[in-house]
């Protein structure tokens, strides 16, 4: 392999436990978002438009749709002889296999992995956060700063700062605490799980960490703490734009939500940075003679004949006629019969809503504060029968 | 079916290609929103299990050769067999409606001489079909043919005077290939554009017209027709023909049928097509759409009835599109009302701006008339 400057690696093992039925059997990177993409595009997307042409993907849960998608990357141009995307899930060695116990263990463990590019920069990755952004701007002040690591942030509003990892830091952008979830936040900066370290200087993080045997081996936890203490240099990268944590189904739900708006802040429509990803060729969406389709996004292969409002609908959805949707994200070929209503809910892939049946509230007035009805992948909803 | 490989002619001409559009050949014509017409014949092949595929390009190889790329969609980048490029003779002024000319296949003999396959399909690029080629082949085995032509039955329209009809006995032997002229109204055989023989045969007449290269591979069998066995295959459901601009439009508008949807594009062998990764489609709050297909990219925010609109189409609020096809990257500006209309690729149309063609003559809009 030819030496490379940088390479990506992308944390993709999570679990997505808040997402509920929606990552029963699939990893939360492989969640489908926004009509047609699946979490992991936003990513992959940004490495490619970053001009990043090795990624490797650790995979733990369930990654058998995650693999399946990303393949060999072509969807994204990482189909590359020298480089491209590669999965990595836990493997065994000669003392035996183990899991990956944190995001920082498992880069540990694909030490080997990373050496054969031999880089001088390391990013880490997300697979669970949505928004487009140039990784090579962030690689130039990594460079500039002559820093051992560069935390990309964004200013979140001081109410909410308790939710994220803040980061304090001076005026140029050097950092001198990292508070965890803090009840107290000095700053309004928050971390966005997105890291450049150089290279040497986390080879030798991961190995003191991996000596510890009370680490949690996390990223967040443990190695940026013992960085600080040891007087590295750490800056953080103020990001502008879209950027959202989907790990909750309130988050996902409001982030697919905001592709609605009038101008979404996360832009599909710019042809400068597109949003790959490895969809299936399906027709065009046939919008049938008595339907209603009002503020939606929707994609490909779908047969909408009844009414959708204030909607995301995935590619392949069928809603029949007389069939009403609102308020909703309609995953992937799902199917909505005659006469059943959908308000506030999401369906997983394939899920069925039977006719005549409803899901979610009826009553318009604050739906908004009822909760999110969910029906999991290949879900059957039967309730609500009304003739 | 590694023992078949597939040819696809694309120097097909219409009577009046201006009529549609100076910009594209008819192999790469824009269709039912997203497709071009090559992808009709190519993903029939790659569905019934070809995985070498030969292109006779046309004058014209840009649009084309943009749309194919390295085959990827149809699986076709392969090491073994794959996506031929061939080389298509310079048109000249042979007369209209060849499209099997044996000049074609002169030229580009390495390419069935370097093959080890059995058969050969050869098709061009004028119909609007989902066939199962395995079934046609199968016929063929099973018959003995010599040569198997795809026909489709029905009832011929003043349009279909130029299509070459099968005559056939009883047990569906070719007797006899005539023109269709003067025959609109009556049931007849057409033949299909599609037929298989053996490769060896295939050889054989390519290289038995060599001085005669320049006439069409139907006009040669037509003097083979008692001495070889010649079959035909009945394509069962639909399959729509262009000619012209008003049959594009037609058959156009026949996308809109859900059965016919449905047989071409979402069954398990479905038409395949290059994929270009747009974003999903946005309605506005102000949308109002009726019986409409819409690609990928658009974002709508007027109203739209009957109508096919490609990708990446923006149609402003106040808008009224009614039965009209607006092809890709088009622009369609507040207020403005098209009726009957098809508007080519990346045409930016003024806000209030009226066009309405008629039903029985539809428009192609030409960029100056928007200035």
């Amino acid at each position: 392999m030819f030496k490379k400057e940088w390479i990506a690696m992308l944390l993709a093992g999570g679990q997505g436990s808040r997402l509920g039925a929606l990552t029963r059997n699939i990893a939360k990177p492989a969640l489908a978002f926004g009509a047609k993409y699946r979490i992991i595009d936003f990513s992959l997307s940004n490495c490619v438009n970053s001009n990043i042409d090795t990624v490797g993907v650790l995979t733990q849960y369930k990654p058998y749709l995650l693999n399946t998608y990303i393949g060999m990357g072509s969807a994204w141009d990482l189909d590359l002889s020298d480089g491209g995307v590669h999965i990595l899930p836990p493997f065994v060695g000669e003392e035996g296999g183990r899991w990956y116990k944190g995001t920082a263990n498992a880069i540990y463990e694909n030490i080997d992995f990373i050496e054969t590019f031999d880089p001088e920069y390391i990013l880490i990755l997300s697979g669970d956060h949505i928004y487009n952004m140039n990784y090579e701007a962030m690689l130039a002040y990594h460079k500039e700063k002559h820093a051992d690591l560069t935390i990309s942030v964004l200013e979140v509003p001081w109410e909410e700062a308790t939710r994220f990892g803040i980061i304090t830091a001076d005026l140029e952008g050097k950092i001198s605490r990292f508070s965890e979830k803090p009840k107290k936040p000095d700053s309004n900066l928050a971390s966005m799980g997105i890291y450049i370290f150089t290279w040497a200087v986390l080879k030798e993080a991961l190995k003191q960490e991996e000596t510890k045997p009370k680490s949690e081996n996390d990223f967040g936890k443990n190695i940026m703490p013992t960085l600080l203490a040891e007087g590295k240099r750490l800056f953080c990268y103020r990001f502008q734009g879209y950027w959202r944590d989907v790990g909750t189904l309130e988050s996902y739900y409001e982030a697919n939500m905001d592709l609605l708006k009038d101008r979404p802040e996360l832009k599909l429509y710019d042809d400068g940075h597109r949003v790959f990803s490895n969809s299936a060729i399906l027709p065009p969406q046939y919008i049938g003679p008595h339907a209603k389709v009002c503020n939606c996004l929707v994609g490909n292969g779908c047969r909408i004949l009844g009414e959708i409002k204030n909607s995301i609908i995935s590619s392949g959805v069928y809603v029949a006629e007389g069939a009403k949707v609102e308020d909703s994200i309609l995953l992937p070929n799902t199917r909505v019969f005659e006469g059943a209503q959908v308000y506030r809910a999401i369906t997983g892939e394939k899920a069925v809503v039977k006719p005549h049946c409803v899901m979610g509230s009826q009553s318009s007035e604050d739906r908004s504060q009822c909760a999110i009805t969910v029906l999991g992948d290949k879900g059957i909803w039967t309730k609500g029968f009304q003739n | 079916m590694d023992k078949i490989i597939g040819i696809i002619t694309c120097n097909y001409r219409i009577d009046n290609p201006e009529a549609l559009g100076r910009s594209y050949p008819l192999a790469a014509l824009p269709f039912a929103g997203r497709y071009h017409l090559i992808d009709f014949p190519l993903s029939n092949m790659v569905n019934s299990g070809i995985r070498t595929v030969g292109i006779i390009l046309p004058s014209m190889i840009r649009p084309v050769l943009n749309h194919l790329g390295s085959g990827k969609e149809w699986n076709l980048d392969r090491k073994t067999g794959g996506l031929f490029i061939l080389q298509g003779t310079d048109p000249g002024i042979y007369p209209r409606n060849h499209d099997f000319v044996l000049r074609d296949l002169q030229k580009n003999i390495d390419f069935l001489e370097n093959s080890i396959a059995e058969y050969v399909i050869l098709s061009n690029c004028s119909n609007i079909v989902n066939v199962d080629f395995k079934e046609a082949v199968r016929q063929h085995r099973q018959t003995e043919a010599d040569i198997t032509l795809l026909v489709k039955e029905m009832v011929l329209t003043p349009e279909d005077e130029q299509v070459l009809l099968v005559e056939t006995d009883r047990r569906g032997r070719a007797q006899k290939l005539v023109k269709a002229q003067g025959k609109t109204g009556q049931k007849a055989l057409r033949f299909a554009n599609m037929l298989i023989m053996k490769r060896n045969l295939l050889l054989d007449i390519v290289r038995g017209y060599q001085d005669i290269e320049y006439i069409n591979i139907m006009d040669a069998l037509e003097k083979y027709v008692s001495s070889l066995k010649i079959g035909t295959y009945r394509i069962p459901g639909y399959i729509g023909r262009i000619y012209s601009r008003q049959s594009f439009f037609q058959r156009s508008m026949e996308m809109l049928q859900p059965e016919i949807q449905k047989e071409l594009f979402l069954g398990e062998r479905r038409i395949l097509t290059r994929s270009r990764d747009c974003p999903p489609t946005k309605y506005g709050p102000t949308s109002a759409v009726h019986n409409a297909l819409v690609s990928s990219g658009c974002i709508i925010d007027g109203n739209v009835s009957e109508s096919i609109i490609f990708r990446g189409v923006a149609i402003e609020e106040a808008a009224r599109v009614t039965n009209c096809i607006i092809m890709k990257s088009c622009k369609v500006g507040r207020g403005t009302v098209l009726e009957n209309v098809i508007v080519p690729n990346n045409t930016i149309i003024q806000p209030g701006i009226f066009v309405r063609g008629q039903p029985e003559a539809v428009m192609m809009l030409n960029i100056n008339q928007t200035e």
